[in-house]
């Protein structure tokens, strides 16, 4: 973003406050995602009962000065399983993005830079893959493997990465018929320096939006995954696995319905609005006005 | 286009021969014996003869190798064995569940292409703070999760307000809550699709010589946007309907709507593998039916790849 020629950083400035999901979103979403981290930390300097306390005299009991958001079925404090949640359910999440990119940058980089029948080979393994509906392949390879989260982090990036090599061949074939690329080429840089120096640059930004924008995506699945029960296993404190432990119960305690859906939604939330916002920091073009 | 259709079918057959494959493997390889399981579930005792009878019913007794063609010369001719589970055909056991399954994702991506229209569209053309509030409501929106949208709203309209029931029959009225919790996320996630395109269209030349020219909004929207980014979002309805018959097995369990969602699920706690492969199978037939139908809307909609195949 440093070389934006002046005219155009101005015509950037003027457009950008296009209110929440602007650059202002970006800054939401950054600090939602911070405020996340700083709740992961804070289970241990605050003092809370361990997220799988079992307390059944206190069963299903509202927020109070003891339990700030209540307690679930079996007494459990909901606030403490809310913050003993977030490193689970991110953490799955960050592990599925990692999982997804390992397969999805080299599998587009090599069918990108190979061309001919490489490039045809791996895109036609691609589009097997990606014949299936996500979910659909994830819960087979979830049947394959057996419930549990780490089955539910596979299945995921098992069914995820051929969208994500698509996207990433489709950006280096476009990055790569630069001028100033060919121009590389032509003076003698080797391919290596050609790809880092001049390809790589160019496709890190738009990589940048996928990744934040596939994040949020992500973390919805996993926790749908656990709310189905075949995601994270009682008694780990999940988000989505909470509200499917919630669900006899919501009539009497809603509480327990409404802690970790907003958990959920906040966390989807910070990663759709830093992608929406990147994208935005990335996009000069002003649309004509009619 | 016959030659298109054509072409596009002859290199579909290696997929579609990897697909099977996949679907195959990836449930027969599955730990778990579906023969011991079901045994153990009717209660009585059983000897090894009944195990190595029942193993030689399903076919289970062959190498694997051997299973697949078998299996693969049955799909083909529409034939996918029985059910572990409740010994009746797998073709009879789909086809009851599928017209509940495939009356949502319609009604689904129906009301969700609605509301992508009308979000995407109105994103562009409203004042700025209205089209800065749509956007916020968009993307929070594509935030809620669908489980969690389909539970506020059994909250709301079944427990507080009793508009709706939730141990429903499948009825039409039955239809009406799993419809608008997939519709949103779907439309909403569309709609942004929708916004990205118009806007994209937006900053290009022939738009600025539309409205130079002074063209309506409407004019300009239906004579000069609508026709570029009409294949591209039929890619993106196909897509939508995929992961709407996906996604419904989530709403479909918590409405009790009587789909395939129920099916699987009690198929894959079950093993009952022979009904897992056809669900790959059929998912993965309809999908490729509406990603060929996205194609077909993309080249008819596209002058260059119309001319281009017609001089091939």
């Amino acid at each position: 973003m440093t070389d934006v020629p002046m005219s155009l950083s101005k015509t950037y400035r003027r457009r950008l406050p296009r209110g929440f999901a602007g650059r202002g979103g970006l800054w939401l979403g950054l600090a939602l995602l911070g405020g996340f981290v700083v709740l992961g930390f804070a289970g241990s300097f605050v003092s809370l009962p361990p997220p799988e306390k079992i307390d059944l005299l206190t069963r299903l009991a509202p927020p109070s000065a003891v339990h700030p958001l209540g307690t679930d079925h079996l007494g459990r404090d909901v606030l403490a399983r809310l913050i003993g949640a977030v490193p689970v359910s991110l953490g799955a999440a960050i592990a599925t993005m990692a999982a997804i990119l390992a397969i999805a940058l080299p599998w587009g980089l090599t069918a990108a830079l190979a061309g001919g029948k490489v490039d045809a080979l791996l895109m036609r393994l691609a589009d097997i893959v990606m014949a299936f509906p996500t979910l659909v392949l994830a819960l087979a390879v979830i049947g394959f493997l057996g419930a549990s989260l780490e089955a539910s982090i596979i299945g995921v990036a098992a069914a995820w990465w051929p969208s994500n090599a698509r996207l990433l061949r489709a950006l280096v074939l476009s990055a790569r018929q630069r001028d100033f690329v060919r121009a590389a080429g032509l003076a003698g840089a080797s391919p290596a320096r050609v790809i880092w120096r001049h390809v790589l640059p160019q496709v890190l930004p738009p990589l940048a939006v996928i990744v934040s924008l596939e994040m949020a995506s992500v973390l919805l699945v996993l926790s749908s995954l656990s709310f189905l029960g075949i995601g994270a296993q009682a008694p780990t404190p999940e988000w989505g696995a909470m509200l499917n432990e919630a669900r006899p119960f919501f009539a009497r305690a809603p509480h327990m319905l409404l802690v970790p859906g907003l958990a959920v939604t906040l966390a989807v939330l910070a990663f759709n609005l830093i992608g929406e916002g990147l994208r935005d920091m990335l996009d000069q073009r002003e649309p004509y006005k009619w | 286009m016959t030659r298109f259709l054509f072409w596009r079918l002859i290199t579909a057959i290696p997929t579609l021969f990897g697909m099977s494959l996949l679907a195959f493997f990836i449930v027969s390889l599955t730990p778990g014996d579906p023969v011991m399981q079901e045994l153990r579930a009717m209660g009585s005792a059983f000897s090894p003869e009944d195990v190595a009878a029942m193993r030689a019913e399903f076919g289970l007794d062959k190498p694997l190798p051997v299973r697949y063609v078998l299996w693969l010369g049955d799909a083909v001719r529409g034939e996918f064995g029985t059910s572990i589970a409740s010994g009746r055909s797998v073709i009879d056991e789909i086809s009851i569940y599928l017209p509940a399954t495939l009356t949502l994702a319609a009604s689904a991506l129906v009301g969700a292409v609605a509301i992508s229209l009308t979000l995407g569209i109105a994103a562009v053309s409203a004042p700025r703070g209205v089209a800065a509030l749509l956007r916020t409501f968009t993307v929070v929106l594509v935030s809620i999760p669908s489980f969690w949208m389909a539970l506020l709203l059994i909250w709301v309209f079944v427990m507080q307000l009793g508009w709706a029931r939730l141990v429903g029959n499948g009825s039409l009225g039955d239809l009406v809550l799993p419809t608008v919790t997939l519709s949103l996320a779907a439309g909403a996630s569309l709609g942004r699709v929708v916004h990205e395109r118009i806007r994209a269209e937006m900053c290009e030349d022939h738009v600025r010589l539309a409205i130079a020219k002074g063209q309506s909004p409407a004019s300009i929207l239906i004579r000069h946007i609508a026709p570029r980014i009409i294949g591209p979002l039929a890619t993106a309805w196909a897509n939508t309907l995929g992961a709407l018959l996906g996604g419904a097995v989530i709403v479909e369990t918590i409405f009790g709507w009587p789909g395939l969602g129920q099916l699987i699920l009690q198929a894959i706690a079950q093993r009952d593998y022979p009904i897992i492969q056809a669900y790959l199978v059929f998912m993965g037939l309809g999908y490729f039916a509406t990603s060929l139908l996205a194609d077909v809307i993309v080249i008819i909609s596209d002058p260059q790849l119309r001319r281009g195949l017609a001089y091939d």
